[in-house]
């Protein structure tokens, strides 16, 4: 008697069959959670909030539910972290908005005019903290804000009433919030934590890949310099899902810090490697007799990619890089010799690739030791990251103010001359996306989003209304007849490019829709309604469109001029810390320019790329020469490095050529003092600095001269 | 025991304090929590943090209506 046969039989079709069947389904079903899976279940979260709000706002018998409901819209966020952040900076918006309205009102009962004035000021200075800070913090200004014109304007007349609907607004947003909160954490969560980490893999072998790449000369300039507009964005990124995952439980302290100096060694390595990039390519285009310096160059860099790729491959132990840097150190010495004594320029040409090689071997070191200890989720000591902190350029930020000042003022105008009541519908609208849209990068594209949403929502919601809602007998049918719209709404929200329609579809629902607590149905209102709302986008709308259209984040001019100030920066504010703050200055606002360019940067924004990139260069410069100064009694070479940085002061001022001439000149003359006493010198470590402040001579020699404009007299030659 | 307390002659109910308090008490132990990894090792760490909340605040309740 033979046993059964195993059960796994290749040969039994059934079966094999059922097993192909079986993973066709797992793949199918994977690939559907990992699409649209994820939306629908982002839906259901929010529908869930949005009626569970609704229905204990009904229970608990507050003014106007719909407030509860909104909230839980305007929560509807893809991760828990997300939606725990934003939930608690929108409570504390409102605290504060409420607050102000109650202290507005009481200082100015029944003086309409003043009161407004006082309010445009409230909202215009609150929209400048808005414009100020770019994540979440940014919106607990936009709510303390709008908050006080959505309860102040119907306390006008009657502002006996006003606390009365401060604490209505108060527990209906903190309802909301709550519920929002508990859903979207503890229902089917999808974890910032688990991005985060997903995006600093991602990062971390697109770094490695695009610089294996560079080193194997495969990718154009155009390329390189869109790269480090990506990377840019992705700084900022990586930064804003840290802040939301900070309020999921299982993000711990240690891990915020090694977030943190995880971006900040990156910054780094990025940063030189730019500028050893930036010296090898204008080595190749030296001329057709390409300098010897290329061709001792060029197995280094080879090697080093080798290793960078090592250190992708999958299931092999990184290389360890202590080693690699050994090797290196071997290979330049042997080149050192192959070159033997060759004239100044050249030699000094490869000192500095040489250098700058070294600098980021030790950068790339430092980067892979932090990478690993995040992905492993090793606790590590890291000596006091900075962190990662936007800032937007005063003027963009009185503009943003100001702006939403005159829409604030001009829909009271209008109100006024109109004398139509439902204006007051309208005026809310407009401060609400007037200050929202400041803070966004694409303010127009934004509010056309949420207009379309709103247009889209006007013949949804009147149908919802007539034809449904109205045979609704008890809350479960009221829900049946709600939900379409308001799952269309967030099923928009779940996809990237009409985030915004979406977002104006279910606000518009909510506010229409949404029934209050003793419903009557009057398609006068309600029509009046829909037209107020959508009037009061349009106003928003035509004032980003007027009012300085120009000054808007991540404008090219706008950033152009920033940078040029912040180059100003390294050359004159304290050291402390200068170096990694000016370095997330400089990225930050290269993430503005990308935020505002769009999918495809064209032309004119690779030159400003280009622009921030050599400027970034020159500023770490600036900044490592003066901490040589700080640190060197007076010498000869320390005068002269102070004459270079006190030129270069002058040539950030006005950025002219006569300015940039005298710049080359100081350097030219500072780079004989200083291989004079590099010379003399025998102490190692100022040694390395007096070689360092060598290297970067020449780089910001090498970076004016591309950067300024063909020299009449032909090029000076070579050599600080 | 008072179901509202007057804050500067605004009836609050008791509760609203009571629920502050417990969301500062249960910061300190997510504090102390998740410095000790304990979140690492449960399945649902949002879950266990919303019920501790729910814990402290009825603890709270209870101790403060007895």
């Amino acid at each position: 008697m033979t046993p059964a046969p195993a059960p796994a039989r290749p040969d039994n079709p059934a079966q094999r069959a059922v097993k192909a069947g079986a993973v066709w389904l797992r793949q199918e079903w994977q690939g559907w959670t990992n699409t649209e899976g994820g939306r629908w279940i982002f839906v259901f979260k929010c529908m869930v909030a949005a009626f569970t709000a609704l229905w204990l706002a009904f229970r608990l018998g507050l003014d106007s539910p719909n407030t509860a409901m909104t909230t839980t819209f305007i929560l509807a966020l893809p991760s828990s972290g997300m939606v725990l952040e934003k939930a608690f900076y929108r409570l504390l918006g409102t605290v504060v908005g409420v607050t102000a309205t109650v202290t507005i009102v009481a200082l100015f009962p029944q003086q309409i005019p003043l009161m407004f004035v006082a309010l445009a000021l409230w909202v215009g200075l609150c929209t400048c903290g808005a414009a100020m800070y770019r994540n979440q913090q940014s919106y607990s200004f936009v709510l303390a804000g709008y908050t006080t014109v959505l309860v102040g304007l119907p306390a006008l007349d009657h502002p006996t009433v006003i606390f009365t609907l401060a604490v209505t607004r108060l527990t209906e947003v903190g309802l909301g919030i709550i519920v929002a909160s508990v859903v979207h954490d503890v229902l089917l969560p999808r974890h910032s934590n688990r991005q985060v980490m997903n995006t600093v893999q991602a990062r971390y072998q697109r770094f490695i890949t695009f610089c294996s790449e560079v080193l194997e000369e495969r990718l154009s300039p155009a390329e390189v310099e869109l790269t480090h507009l990506r990377f840019a964005a992705d700084i900022a990124a990586l930064e804003s899902g840290r802040a939301a995952a900070f309020f999921e439980a299982a993000h711990t302290r240690w891990h915020t810090r090694q977030l943190h100096a995880f971006n900040n060694a990156f910054m780094t390595a990025l940063t030189t490697f730019y500028t050893l990039h930036r010296l090898t390519h204008r080595l190749h285009g030296a001329g057709s007799a390409a300098s010897p310096v290329i061709a001792l160059i060029e197995p280094l860099h080879a090697m080093l990619a080798a290793a960078l790729r090592a250190d992708l491959k999958a299931g092999q132990p990184s290389p360890d890089w202590q080693r690699v840097q050994a090797e290196l150190a071997q290979g330049v010495a042997a080149a050192r010799t192959a070159l033997g004594t060759v004239e100044r320029p050249v030699q000094i040409d490869f000192d500095t690739a040489v250098e700058l090689l070294q600098r980021f071997a030790r950068d790339m070191t430092a980067f892979v030791a932090l990478y690993h200890g995040l992905a492993q989720q090793r606790k590590m000591q890291v000596s006091d990251p900075v962190a990662y902190s936007p800032k937007t350029p005063t003027g963009l930020v009185l503009t943003s103010g100001l702006r939403a000042a005159v829409a604030l003022l001009l829909g009271a105008v209008i109100w006024y001359w109109l004398e139509w009541p439902y204006l007051a519908t309208s005026l809310a609208m407009t401060a609400v996306f007037s200050a929202l849209a400041s803070s966004s990068p694409r303010p127009l594209a934004l509010i056309k989003g949420v207009m379309a949403g709103f247009v889209l929502g006007a013949p949804l919601a009147l149908f919802t209304e007539y034809c449904l809602v109205i045979h609704a007998t008890d809350y479960p049918l009221l829900v049946l007849a709600a939900l379409p719209i308001f799952g269309l709404g967030c099923y928009l929200i779940a996809d990237p490019k009409r985030g915004g329609m979406g977002i104006g579809l279910s606000l518009f629902a909510a506010q229409v829709v949404a029934p209050v607590n003793q419903i009557h149905y009057d398609p006068q209102t309600f029509l009046s309604a829909e037209l107020s709302l959508n009037l009061g986008v349009m106003l928003a709308w035509a004032v980003f469109a007027i009012v300085l259209p120009e000054h808007t984040m991540g404008h090219k001019g706008q950033v152009t001029s920033a940078l040029w100030r912040e180059a100003l920066g390294a050359a004159r504010s304290p050291l402390f810390r200068l170096k990694l703050r000016f370095d997330n200055r400089v990225r930050d606002m290269l993430n503005q320019l990308n935020a505002t360019a769009g999918p495809v940067p064209g032309e004119e924004t690779r030159a400003v790329v280009r622009q921030g990139l050599t400027l970034l260069e020159l500023g770490h410069s600036v900044i490592e020469m003066r901490q040589l100064i700080a640190a060197s009694g007076p010498s000869p070479v320390r005068n002269a490095l102070t004459l270079c940085v006190d030129r270069l002061t002058d040539y950030f001022r006005d950025h002219s050529r006569d300015k940039g001439e005298a710049v080359l000149d100081a350097i030219l003359r500072a780079g004989p003092h200083v291989r004079n006493a590099l010379a003399e010198e025998t102490s190692e470590p100022r040694r390395q600095r007096l070689q360092t402040a060598l290297t970067d001579l020449h780089s910001i020699y090498t970076s004016l001269l591309d950067q300024l404009p063909a020299n009449p007299q032909g090029e000076p030659d070579h050599a600080p | 025991m008072p179901r509202e307390i007057a804050v500067f002659g605004v009836l609050l109910p008791t509760i609203l304090p009571l629920f502050l308090a417990s969301l500062l008490i249960q910061g300190a132990l997510d504090w102390v929590l998740g410095l000790a990894g304990v979140y690492r090792r449960v399945w649902h760490p949002a879950l266990l943090r919303l019920c501790l909340l729910v814990c402290i605040f009825a603890a709270l309740i209870g101790v403060y209506y007895k």
